[in-house]
């Protein structure tokens, strides 16, 4: 660190606060506290583990959320004024006094940069971690399993460098597999008998997606468990940086791609929020519609699915007739049911048809009539309450721990959800209720994840109050939004703008953000760096779903085998943003 | 704004003796799944499965599905080769390569205009990246090839053809009737005299344009200088 001044001139009274708070600190001096779009401490590696207690034990921080971890490499960042060329950038979260913080680790000149492992700090780091030593090359001394986790271990270099040329390709045979050590030594044993290791999937049709669980049984119960995963990673945020803003929205679409909407929308807003563009409100009420109506569709998918896994094969189908007709209604506003790639920085690509709103209508009987009978279906079965109830159980401190959002979080008691802990678009308008549950078990999972569809019916309804009859969806800020196209066939200025736009992208402010939305999952967030050009230098996708499956080989031990199915079940893990 | 719902309070965490059971439970279920069965029975228009291919779905005028070039009164693409639908390419599976039109109000054609149906993702950013409204999408969706080389698809199967609309009709498209869009006008049709000179005459008319600033450049342009770190 350069100086080791706190700057106290110009923060915001939150980014005050908290350097106050360092002050007290034992790393006082060491760190320094930025003003950016969220409060960001800077630390070097060797204070980072102390600042990492500090913040999450003073009371006057209270961090307790762990959100994400990710590299970047300034390499070719234009225009920035690094004093290094590697950095780690930690989001956190405070649930008591609701606050975002950013950490940024300035790492020293190396190779292989090191910074301690702050997992027994928050043990939610743990896979944060993994994934930036593989995918950056970022040394974690005391981490307690430091493997590759999204490019296979048969990779050579570290892909989101910015000297990695992104076309090589590596090829994975199956001696390459690794097999955790643990899983080798067969003499433990249990008592009188012997354990057992089994491989569930990668294709195993509980797993929906290609996950990897490895498990070591005594008899029916899980004693130690591991999950591979990465068998769908794409790297998304590499491609990102090889496009321009506006062309990575076909990508967002594919990270979750049972609610894309929700993706598209978290994206946009990150990159309207650094142009400091505004929404008309018609564009802003559309987008929360669809949202909503993809997270009725991604609570459908998971519910239904979980429920044929312990053997409940009707709901999956009367579930997935609600994802049927809002598919209809999204491919008549943007022409795709699945990877919709409707919304476009600065608004939508296009007007949604004129008979939105009495479809959106009809939606809103025909939903809550499936809803009912799903209920009547499984909420008293009692073949359901034994699988559901009383398994797959997360404390709430586990699930704080363990950097759980959204259901996951909501059915362990803690009533956090974006929408409300710092409403963005219409939320503060909007009259609903938060479900919580205080079980944490998957029956709790289900319950919460229930009555959240019936929550988004009453944001819907509420919304299309609002939704203004007629007007513009998109921003008219031609440096952002396509002209319409009467005027770039008859107008030379209009194509002008035109050209810029399709050639060279949106011109960004160089600076960086993070933004978050309430997404199927849970907290979803963007964290994007510009430096000008058309396109991201760097993208970060907080994938709720990561978190909640690095739980999981927590959660199963202890259970039996058909639990751990019930469980992957209601953790609604969804491969393509999983492993992105 | 509202409040916080506790939903487990909303079932009792025993079920009692009846629901316990099993049998009771299992009656009520029934009851919902033969009501959805005689519903279906009484209304088979209704029922929410279509019996593909017999049946196939009714799409809305937006549907992304293939593309088609657009064409001239005289049958000549409207594209200009461009490269605008290429550069907005998330997936870059179009290849333009392009030619010198003899007529010179057409200025520039396709010679090669490909689109790699497997590396299309059909968001339909080459349609508003289309400043002459040349390439349109259809709602046709049914493109099963046995080969690669049969995916890539070059002008003669993406120019588009009467029948191709009557079978399955406009897609998404750069404006719709009654929005108010007035398409662009078609160019004169000059008629130029190969070797008469005109051409060059014009190249050797053409002013140069000054020097400008070149901005910061592309993406990833291999001029990127990298800022060097002292260690």
């Amino acid at each position: 660190m350069s100086s080791g001044v706190v700057e106290t001139a110009t923060l915001s009274p939150a980014a005050e606060k908290l350097a106050e708070r360092i002050e007290s600190s034992p790393v006082a001096g060491r760190a320094r506290v930025v003003d950016l779009d969220i409060p960001t401490i800077e630390v070097g590696p060797g204070n980072w583990v102390a600042l990492a207690r500090f913040l999450r034990d003073d009371p006057g921080c209270q961090y307790d959320l762990f959100l994400d971890l990710c590299g970047v490499d300034n390499l070719r960042r234009r225009g920035a004024d690094r004093a290094s060329r590697f950095e780690a950038v930690i989001h956190l979260h405070s649930l008591s006094r609701n606050e975002h913080a950013r950490v940024r680790v300035v790492l020293p000149d190396d190779e292989k940069p090191s910074l301690p492992s702050v997992e027994s700090v928050w043990p939610a780091a743990d896979w944060f971690e993994r994934e930036a030593y593989d995918l950056y090359g970022f040394d974690f001394p005391g981490h307690p399993n430091l493997h590759r986790i999204l490019c296979h271990d048969a990779f050579v270099g570290h892909a989101l460098r910015k000297d990695y040329a992104p076309g090589q390709r590596w090829f994975y045979a199956e001696e390459d597999l690794r097999v955790p050590e643990w899983a080798k030594d067969t003499e433990e044993k249990a008592g009188n008998f012997e354990t057992q290791t089994i491989s569930i999937g990668p294709s195993h049709p509980a797993t929906h997606g290609i996950i990897h669980l490895i498990a070591r049984l005594d008899g029916e119960k899980i004693v130690r468990a591991e999950t591979i995963i990465g068998y769908l990673h794409r790297c998304f945020e590499k491609m990102a940086e090889k496009h321009h803003w506006n062309q990575v929205i076909p990508y967002t679409d594919r990270l979750n791609y049972v609610s894309a909407m929700n993706n598209g929308v978290g994206y946009v807003r990150t990159v309207e929020k650094m142009l400091g563009i505004e929404i008309p409100d018609r564009g802003q009420l559309v987008r929360t519609i669809l949202s909503e109506f993809s997270r009725i569709m991604d609570h459908c998918v998971c519910i239904g699915a979980n429920l044929v896994d312990i053997g409940a094969l009707t709901n999956f189908v009367y579930l997935y007739q609600n994802r049927e007709n809002i598919y209809d209604l999204l491919e008549a506003c943007c022409g795709a049911r699945l990877t919709v790639s409707y919304v476009r920085v600065g608004g939508l690509a296009i007007d949604v048809p004129d008979d939105f709103v009495p479809r959106c209508r009809k939606l809103l009987e025909t939903i809550p009539a499936l809803l009912d009978d799903i209920e009547k279906l499984v909420n008293n079965n009692r073949i359901v309450r034994n699988r559901l109830a009383g398994t797959g159980i997360v404390t709430r401190e586990q699930a704080v721990a363990w950097g759980l959002t959204g259901p996951m979080l909501r059915a362990s008691g803690v009533a956090y959800d974006v929408r409300r802990a710092r409403p963005y678009d219409f939320y503060d308008k909007f009259d609903w209720d938060i479900p919580i549950a205080r079980d944490g078990d998957n029956f709790a999972r289900y319950l919460v994840r229930m009555e959240e569809m019936r929550q988004s019916l009453k944001i819907i309804r509420q919304a299309l109050e609002i939704l203004p009859a007629k007007g513009p969806v998109s921003s008219d800020d031609w440096h952002v939004v396509l002209p319409p196209k009467d005027a770039v066939y008859h107008d030379m200025e209009s194509l002008i703008y035109h050209f810029k736009l399709v050639m060279e992208g949106i011109r960004v402010p160089a600076g960086e953000r993070y933004e978050w939305i309430e997404a199927g999952n849970g907290e979803l967030g963007f964290y994007a760096v510009s430096d000008g050009r058309g396109g991201p230098y760097r993208l970060k996708v907080r994938p709720p779903c990561f978190a909640a499956m690095a739980a999981f080989e927590k959660m199963v031990v202890g259970g039996t085998v058909s639990d751990a199915v019930a469980t992957l079940g209601t953790l609604n893990v969804i491969a393509g943003e999983l492993d992105r | 704004m509202s409040g916080v719902i506790d939903v487990s309070g909303k079932y009792p965490e025993k079920l009692t003796f009846l629901q316990r059971l099993y049998i009771p439970e299992i009656l009520r279920g029934m009851s919902v799944t033969i009501r959805h069965l005689i519903r279906n029975l009484a209304n088979m228009k209704g029922m929410p499965t279509i019996l593909y291919p017999e049946v196939r779905r009714n799409y809305s005028g937006r549907f992304r599905g293939k593309h088609i070039l657009k064409t001239r009164e005289d049958g000549t693409l409207k594209c200009v080769a461009c490269y605008m639908c290429q550069q907005a390419c998330p997936a870059e599976c179009i290849t333009i390569v392009a030619g010198e039109h003899p007529k010179i109000a057409y200025e520039k054609y396709p010679v090669v205009f490909d689109i790699d149906m497997m590396r299309c993702v059909f968001c339909g950013f080459c349609v508003d990246a289309c400043p002459k409204d040349a390439i349109w999408m259809t709602r046709n969706y049914e493109m099963a090839f046995f080969t690669r080389e049969d995916a890539v698809y070059s002008i003669d199967r993406l120019r588009e053809s009467p029948e191709e609309i009557a079978k399955h009709g406009y897609g998404y498209r750069p404006y719709y009737p009654g929005d108010g869009t007035t398409p662009p006008a078609d160019a004169a049709l000059l008629p130029v005299v190969p070797g008469s000179g005109e051409r060059e005459q014009l190249r050797e008319n053409r002013v140069p344009l000054p020097d400008r600033d070149p901005g910061p450049g592309p993406l990833n342009a291999p001029s990127q200088a990298e800022r060097p770190f002292s260690a």
